[in-house]
This record gives structure tokens, C-alpha cells and sequence, in this order.
């Protein structure tokens, strides 16, 4: 019967749909006549209505938002909590990481860590609780038939985390075997110092953990971050799957209610020193490993997500290397020269500290120099002339008409209403990035480009085997090399 | 890694309630063309979109020495296009083509010649090969297969090749099915290898990234080539550096002409879909593919022996071990046993590996189990893995997971535990439905590997039969040292400094 309800309340939403694109096979496959030619196939439009979510303010500021969807016996109950580890001190760098993994394993006021392991493995339900740079999240994931039970433990797991001392040692001692593995991961390495080129190595947004800040933290210090940043008026709830939303808001009142608000303070985020700024060259960096194969990164800083000019970049960054199979450098770089298997470019706006663009690509240590020259070279291209019609056609199109997948179900549409309000960006943004697409010209993407893309003063990092180079890569700017402090 | 998340899913795949099981086998339509090929589907109306698995029972078992990784190297071909899609004018492209493979097999031949080879006629070839090359490349239309559908909205358009299966998959708007039909029945039945000998260079990044630069890469490589010494299991599915070099683009179009008929595919599709709609579309395409003859079996068999088999594999880099007992393919009435083994040991934070060596004695970082590794169809390994954690050593490891098993074969595993899995397995079935992509995953990988869906849910209904006393006698039967192989990754004695300077 459930299911019945649900699929009616289903199509519901996608009505316009339904209405506006008949399913063009349907014609075609009623005559046994051959399709054609898939080049010249055309199609209706998909369009997409989103279903209304409802936002509730609990008494004591916890936002809520709610979303049912009757297709399956499932409840999930997801949070963003206003914290992250650019908040935690710079002498304890891993603090808010470790507070995450502690406040999921060691245990509530209620039950042990242990206990709380085996209450929800023998639900089968999951909780995870993480604490990531800029904010935290936490979620269950649970039978409806047990929402109850999870729903508490999730609660106290957020309100009143016991973390036992065992569990605070155990999360410490990983964290450090995690620290001595660094080197063996080339991708990771390359990940943390481009950053830290980007950023600086002393900044929240580029400092990485070491065996010193680790080893300095202590079950105190985990217990006064929870309670610094832990409160219902930091918290941003988002609940999806099979409940009524009086009896959820009811439960959740039961939940969280009592739970009284707190004034957050969040620390100020100091000021990136200008990198790439005006003035700023190229530098060349060189991380050297004994490697086959160089890790190659080239970016620099760059704009917000509420800078009127990402939705133009983001659609730069589809053309130069974000689409796989289909962008320049994918094309150029690993089709038609063979010199990577993996190779693209990325747009990832900043919220608290600035974006970054960047490209990237593994290649061979004899081929370094001519991926890395051909990379420039691509960069550079999108400053120099316009991309082609067909180009801007394909990453509009693409984009526009892969659009449905953002709301291909409830989990992802809360989300992101809970993400953009969690960095105070407008709820309509995504609409608003679809109209900004759909009126981009070739002009405006060769303004943006030549506004916000800097191939004379970007960042280049190569981790591998430097003797191996055909070229030296002076020739790009002043080489730095770079090592790996141990236990850093 | 998608072969990872294949052997999961065989313990994971179940579900809630004989109703749900009722309702969701109801949900699953089969329908055989009369060329062979194999369509299932699902409607599934919660968003105007659809899901596509396209899955071959071909894969790196199909390989032997000296054409090892042509099925993962075809299946990059597979995106290069058609005689249709992917190039200006077949026609004129095909002697270019052939010219260019006479010039790559004379290089192959004189290099076979080792220090007697001519340098200076090789030298000539590889120039008359650039240039030829360089022709061949006047008639690609780059990336024209993925434009058309990406411009259609296509997302995750890719494949995977394991050492059973090779999947192709993306999802779409679902209005564009016919579009979708059109393209994939043309590159089943039309493939033609263009920019051959460039992809070749792309798998040997692929090869460098996955395997030569990773520590764990090269452990399973050494694992895998040291358990199995006859079956094609010991072979690596991304080939070795020197078969690829020397793999002849004739011999990946006997491949593909072998493996690649519409009888060996099973096709997956779930998503806002009309059943009927669909299975006309398909016999309007995919339906025209003329049959091929079977494919021939797999003959080797791995020889039954006795003895454990150790391998060091040196790289600087921090310890890891892999231990593996010998154990049946699919089909084998001790296959559910040991799922229940795998989720005992290592599903969650309460299993018994993750508890006592994890938690309670903290030997290690991480652990896991996993059954039929490196494949699932054939007799394979039941696997545990292990990072230890300094100043903890693989020996550690290794003793502490001995007595775990020991445990297995002495003490009878608790209902509460058994109890503990089936939930899981139940609750996993249900989630599995969020996903139009992993539901036909499903289903594909069950069709393909069993030769029937319902597999899915018939896997559970064995598991929940599983006693106390069988998985003490599998336990006894095949955690035995002489059933063993054991590999480990240390440093080598002489550490090379990091950096040099």
C-alpha cells in the first residue's frame, strides 16, 4: 500500500515532466523502423519540478528540514554542525578531526562506545559523525521500524558524547600510524602540499596535522571543543524518507528540544597571504620521490561560490578539463598524446577562505615537461581566443540536460537546501546557476578567463623522480624544491 | 574498486521480508532476445531518469601469458566509436589503419630480435609509423561517442573490467533511451580499434598509477601471481608492462570477435522506464546483432597442492600483509558459508577481526576479510588483509588472526551473531533500491556471474540456513597452513633515502 502512495506522490512531483517530455521511445519502438542517426536524434526537454521542503526553526534555533518520501521503509536524519578544524588551535592541528571520531566510538551518557556498536550493527542501522575543515556532519541512516531507539542515540551521541578515555587513546594512535603512512600515498602528498603552497603551510585552509600536534591533544581538549561548538542553534538537521512530518517534528522536539542554545563564537579566519596575487610569478616546486610516474599540479587561487562570475568559470573548467572524455586536456593530453590516464582540471569555490582552480595529471617522468608545457599551453588558449560554438553548445547542453540528476532523489535536495543555507548562500542558487548558464556567450567566457585564470603566476607542483624529466622544468619559473619533514 | 564492491555485494544482497522479496522479484522482468543476449528491467518512476549496465562475461580469466590486459585495453577501445561514430569517413580510415598495424607488428618483430635487431631499420619504422599515425589521426572525430552523451545529459559514463566481467554503464534522462539503444548496439556490433597503439600508452599510466607506484598495487599483484599458479586468476587484469607493449591490434580483434557476441551480455536497465517500450527498443537494435558462436570455456584449473606459499614483496614503504585460503568458485554449496564467515570476521566495527585486533589489542590499523577474491565464478581465495600498526608487526598480525580462525573451528558462533548478519544483509537489500545504477549493477553482476538474478535473493535464503556447525567445519576444512598463501610487503634491507639531494 506504501508503495502505491509513494509512487503517486512521486509523480507528483515530476508532473511538468511527464507532461512536457512523452517518452520519445515509445513512438519510435511502436514502428520496427531502424532509429537513425543518433547524431541528429533530437528529444523534449526534460523539466523538472522540485518538490516543496518544508523548513521548521525549532524553540531553541535548530534549523530542520523535512522531505518525506514513501518508497522504501528508510529514515535518514542528517546534520550540519557550524564547526570545522580551521577553528581548532594551530599547536593541536587534528583536534577537530579526532573530536569526530571520538564523539561517533566512545560512548554517550547513556550507553559505552561498545554498546552503542552493538545496539546499531544489530539494527543494522549507521551513524557517522565526522568533523571536516570547514564544517562538521553527521547522519543516521536507520529502518523506520527502529527510528526511535537511533534517533535517541543519535542525539546523545551529538548532545553528550562521553568520549572514554580508551576510545580518545585508541582515535590518537590511529591518527599517528596514519601520519607515518603519509609517505606511501604519492596522490595524498601531492593533495597536502599543494595546499599548503596555495594557502600556506601555517593557515587553517593549508596546515596539515604532524606527529607533534597530535601527540599534544588530550581527552580535555576533544571535551572542550564538543562543547564550544556542539548547539542546537549551530546545527542544521535534514530528514528524509518514510515519516509523517507532524510525528517527525514531534520526535525531534523530543530529541533535541530540551537541549538549550548557546552563543557560538567562531574564530576569524586570518587572511590568506596573496599567492597568486598581482606581481606574483610562476613558481616551480618539486617534491622529489622515487617514483615512475610525477604527480603533476598547476592552479592558483580564486573566487568564492557567490562570486558572480563562478557559474561562467564553472562552465571554463567543464571545456578545459572538468568533463571527462570529452574536455581539451582529456582529449589532448591522454587521447590524442597518450601521456596520462589521469588528467583534468577543477573549479572548487571557496566559503570560508578563497576557491581554488587548478589542473592536474600523472604522467610518466620522461613525458613531465611535455604534459606540464602542453597543461599551460591549454590554460593560457582560454585567455587567448574564444572557446568554439560547439564547444560552449556541448557544456551547456550537457550541463542543462544532466540538470535532472541533481534532484534524482530526497537526499540530494536537502543537502544541498542545508548546504547553501550552512554558508548563507541564496536557496535558489541552483536555479540561478542554470539561468546564468543558459544566456553565457563565448565573450563572456573569454572575460572570465582572462579575469580569473593566470597561467603566468600559477603554482606548479611536481612530486616524483626530477632525473627522469626529459627537460628541467626551469624553464616554467624559479624551481624550490621541497621535503618531506618526517612525521609532518 | 568496483571488484571489491561485486564480492560485498554477494553477502550484502537481500532482503527485508519475504513480502518485499515478493514484490521486488515481481518488480524484475527478463527477456531473452533470439540472438542470446540477456535484458532485464525494472521500473523504478521516482525521477525522469534511467540507469544502463551493459555487463560481458568476459574478463582478465579469458587471458593468458603474453596477451595479458588485452580485456581491459579493449575496453578503453570500446569508447574510441564505430565504423559510423568516431571517425570522418570509415572507408578511407581502414587501409590507413592496416598500414599503421603492418608498421607496428614489423617493430614488434624486429625488437623481438633483442641484440641482434637492426637500430637503424627500427628507427625508420617507428618514423613511418609516426607519420602513418599522424594520417590515421586526420580522419578521428575525438571523443564522439561520449559527446553524444554527454550533450543528452549522460552522467557516469564508464567502464570497468574485472577478472569475470566487463561493465559498461552510464545513467540518463530517460526519454533518451533511444539514443542510448542506437550507440551501444553499434559499438557491440561495430567496434573498431582506432588510436590503438596511443591507448596503449594510457593503460601503462593507468598501469603506473595503479600498481608500480602504490604499495598496495604491487602486494596483490605479487598475492595473486603466487596463489594461482596455472588458473588465469594469478594474471594481472591490467596486463603486464611488456604483453601490452607487444599485444597486436589483429589479436585484440580475435578477442573482441570471441568474447563480445550478444549472447555473452547481460543488459541491466532501471530507471522511470515502460517495460514494454523498452523490450521493443532492444529488439529493434540490439536485436539486428547476428549471433556469434559460445565462447570457449575456461580449461585450466588450478591444480589441487599442498604447502603454504609465502612471498616478500620489497618496496619503502609501510608493512601491509594479505592472507589467503584456497576455497570453490559460485555455485559451491560452501559459498554461503563462507559469506557469513567474511561478514563474522570483518562487516563492522563489532566483527571479530575489527574488535580483537583493532580495538582490543590494537595490532592493527585496519583489517578486512573478503571472499572470492580475485574473482568469484571460479575456484578462488578467501582473503584477509591487514595494515599493522608500528610498532606492530605483519608477524603479529598474523598470529592474533590465526587464533581468530582457530576460534572459528573450536567455539560455535553465537544466534545472536548470526542473527546480526542476516539483519544486515536484510537492511542492505532494502538500501540497495535507493540506486537505479546499483540495482542494475546487481542484478547485471548476479545474471552474469550465476546465469540467473534471482541469485540475489535466493543467496539470502541460503545464508540464513548456515549453522554453527558448518561454519566450524568449513573453518577446519580450508583455514589450514597447507591451504595457504601468505604475502608481505616489507622494506628493502638497503632503504633508498626519500629524497635525495
Amino acid at each position: 500500500m506504501n508503495r502505491v502512495v509513494a509512487a503517486l506522490f512521486a509523480r507528483a512531483f515530476f508532473l511538468a515532466a511527464l507532461l512536457t517530455a512523452p517518452p520519445a521511445f515509445a513512438q519510435t519502438a511502436a514502428k520496427p523502423a531502424p532509429l537513425g542517426d543518433p547524431r541528429t536524434m533530437t528529444f523534449d526537454p526534460v523539466t523538472i519540478t522540485v518538490p516543496e521542503v518544508e523548513r521548521v526553526v525549532l524553540e531553541n534555533g535548530m534549523i530542520v528540514y523535512l522531505l518525506p518520501d514513501r518508497e522504501l521503509p528508510l529514515v535518514t536524519v542528517s546534520a550540519m554542525i557550524r564547526t570545522g578544524s580551521i577553528y581548532e588551535p594551530a599547536d593541536k592541528v587534528g583536534l577537530a578531526g579526532l573530536t569526530g571520531i571520538v564523539m561517533r566510538t566512545g560512548g554517550t551518557a547513556r550507553l559505552t562506545g561498545d554498546q552503542v556498536d552493538e545496539e546499531l550493527e544489530f539494527l543494522a542501522a549507521n551513524i557517522s559523525m565526522g568533523i571536516g575543515g570547514e564544517s562538521g556532519a553527521a547522519a543516521l541512516d536507520i529502518l523506520k521500524k527502529d527510528l526511535p531507539r537511533g534517533l535517541a542515540i543519535f542525539a546523545d551521541m551529538l548532545r553528550a558524547p562521553a568520549f572514554e578515555p580508551a576510545k580518545v587513546e585508541q582515535a590518537k594512535r590511529q591518527a599517528l600510524e596514519a601520519i607515518r603512512r603519509r609517505p606511501d600515498s604519492p596522490g595524498g602528498i601531492t593533495a597536502r602540499e599543494f595546499r599548503k603552497l596555495l594557502f600556506g603551510a601555517d593557515h587553517p585552509l593549508g596546515r596539515e596535522s604532524t606527529t607533534d600536534t597530535v601527540s599534544r591533544i588530550t581527552r580535555d581538549d576533544l571535551v572542550a571543543f564538543h562543547r564550544q561548538f556542539f548547539a542546537p542553534n549551530a546545527i542544521i538537521l535534514g530528514v528524509t524518507g518514510d515519516f509523517e512530518k507532524p510525528a517527525m517534528l514531534d520526535a525531534l522536539r523530543k530529541a533535541f528540544g530540551d537541549w538549550q542554545p548557546q552563543p557560538v563564537a567562531l574564530p576569524a579566519l586570518p587572511p590568506v597571504a596573496a599567492s597568486a596575487g598581482p606581481g606574483a610569478g610562476r613558481s616551480v616546486n618539486i617534491l622529489r620521490r622515487d617514483l615512475s610516474q610525477t604527480h603533476l599540479r598547476i592552479g592558483h587561487l580564486s573566487v568564492k561560490e557567490d562570486d558572480p562570475d563562478y557559474f561562467a568559470l564553472a562552465l571554463l573548467d567543464d571545456i578545459l578539463g572538468g568533463n571527462s572524455f570529452t574536455s581539451r586536456l582529456f582529449r589532448d593530453v591522454r587521447s590524442r598524446q597518450g601521456l596520462a590516464y589521469s588528467v583534468g582540471s577543477r573549479i572548487a569555490p571557496g566559503n570560508a577562505g578563497p576557491g581554488v582552480f587548478m589542473l592536474h595529471a600523472l604522467t610518466k617522468g620522461p613525458s613531465t615537461y611535455q604534459a606540464l608545457s602542453s597543461m599551460l599551453d591549454h590554460m593560457e588558449r582560454l585567455r587567448q581566443e574564444p572557446v568554439s560554438t560547439e564547444e560552449l553548445q556541448l557544456a551547456k547542453d550537457a550541463f542543462l540536460n544532466s540538470f535532472v540528476f541533481s534532484f534524482a532523489d530526497s537526499g540530494l535536495i536537502v543537502g544541498r537546501l542545508m548546504g547553501l543555507e550552512y554558508y548563507g548562500l541564496p536557496k535558489d542558487f541552483l536555479q540561478r546557476f542554470r539561468d546564468s548558464v543558459v544566456k553565457l556567450t563565448k565573450e563572456d567566457l573569454l572575460r572570465v578567463a582572462r579575469r580569473h585564470l593566470h597561467p603566468d603566476r600559477v603554482i606548479i607542483l611536481a612530486v616524483g623522480k626530477d632525473g627522469d624529466f626529459e627537460k628541467p622544468l626551469s624553464n616554467f619559473g624559479p624551481i624550490s624544491v621541497l621535503t618531506l619533514k618526517p612525521g609532518g | 574498486m568496483a571488484q571489491r564492491l561485486l564480492i560485498v555485494m554477494i553477502g550484502l544482497v537481500l532482503l527485508a521480508s519475504p513480502a518485499t522479496a515478493a514484490t521486488l522479484e515481481e518488480r524484475v522482468v527478463q527477456h531473452r532476445l533470439a540472438n542470446g543476449l540477456t535484458l532485464l528491467l525494472m521500473e523504478r518512476h521516482q525521477a525522469p531518469i534511467v540507469a544502463v549496465n551493459l555487463t560481458y562475461k568476459v574478463g582478465g580469466v579469458h587471458e593468458h601469458n603474453g596477451i595479458t590486459g588485452v580485456a581491459h585495453l579493449y575496453e578503453h577501445m570500446a569508447f574510441k566509436g564505430s565504423r559510423t561514430i568516431g571517425v570522418t569517413d570509415a572507408e578511407k580510415e581502414k587501409p590507413v589503419l592496416e598500414e599503421l598495424d603492418r608498421l607496428a607488428e614489423a617493430i614488434t618483430a624486429e625488437k623481438a630480435r633483442g641484440a641482434a635487431a637492426d637500430r637503424t631499420r627500427l628507427a625508420a619504422l617507428r618514423k613511418q609509423f609516426a607519420e602513418t599515425e599522424a594520417k590515421a589521426d586526420g580522419f578521428v572525430v575525438p571523443a564522439e561517442l561520449a559527446t553524444l552523451y554527454q550533450r543528452q545529459g549522460g552522467v557516469g559514463l564508464n567502464a570497468t573490467t574485472g577478472k569475470d566481467l566487463t561493465r559498461y554503464f552510464l545513467s540518463f534522462p530517460s526519454n533518451r533511451l533511444p539514443l542510448w539503444a542506437a550507440v551501444e548496439s553499434d559499438r557491440m556490433a561495430n567496434g573498431v580499434l582506432r588510436e590503438f597503439y596511443k591507448e596503449k600508452n594510457v593503460v601503462l599510466e593507468e598501469r603506473r598509477q595503479r600498481t608500480d607506484n602504490s604499495p598496495s598495487g604491487r602486494l596483490h599483484e605479487a598475492f595473486a601471481a603466487a596463489a594461482f599458479q596455472a588458473h588465469p586468476y594469478g594474471l594481472p587484469v591490467i596486463g603486464w608492462p611488456s604483453d601490452l607493449d607487444g599485444l597486436s591490434k589483429a589479436r585484440t580483434e580475435v578477442f573482441f570477435q570471441t568474447y563480445y557476441g550478444p549472447a555473452n551480455a547481460v543488459l541491466a536497465i532501471v530507471g522511470d522506464i515502460n517495460q514494454k517500450d523498452v523490450i521493443a527498443l532492444v529488439e529493434q537494435t540490439f536485436g539486428r546483432i547476428p549471433a556469434r558462436p559460445p565462447s570457449p570455456p575456461v580449461l585450466t584449473t588450478e591444480p589441487p597442492y599442498a604447502g603454504e606459499r609465502r612471498v616478500e614483496v620489497e618496496y619503502a614503504a609501510e608493512p601491509q600483509i594479505l592472507i589467503g585460503f584456497h576455497k570453490p568458485g559460485t555455485g559451491h554449496p560452501d559459498d554461503a558459508v563462507f559469506d557469513v564467515i567474511e561478514s563474522l570476521l570483518s562487516d563492522g566495527r563489532t566483527s571479530r577481526l575489527h574488535k580483537r585486533l583493532v580495538q582490543e589489542k590494537q595490532l592493527a590499523t585496519s583489517i578486512s576479510a573478503f571472499s572470492d577474491y580475485p574473482g568469484a565464478q571460479y575456484p578462488n581465495l578467501f582473503v584477509i588483509g591487514a595494515t599493522p600498526r608500528a610498532p606492530h608487526t605483519a608477524a603479529e598480525i598474523e598470529q592474533a588472526v590465526y587464533e581468530e580462525l582457530d576460534r572459528l573451528k573450536k567455539e560455535p558462533v553465537t544466534p545472536r551473531e548470526l542473527e546480526k548478519i542476516l539483519n544486515q544483509i536484510d537492511a542492505a537489500q532494502v538500501r540497495a533500491l535507493r540506486s537505479n545504477s546499483g540495482m542494475a549493477s546487481r542484478l547485471g553482476y548476479f545474471q552474469a556471474i550465476s546465469g540467473d538474478w534471482r541469485e540475489t535473493f535466493k543467496q539470502r535464503d541460503r545464508i540464513a540456513m548456515v549453522s554453527p556447525e558448518d561454519i566450524r567445519r568449513v573453518a577446519a576444512q580450508y583455514f589450514t597452513k597447507s591451504n595457504r598463501v601468505v604475502a608481505t610487503l616489507v622494506r628493502p634491507d638497503k632503504q633508498e633515502s626519500e629524497s635525495k639531494p
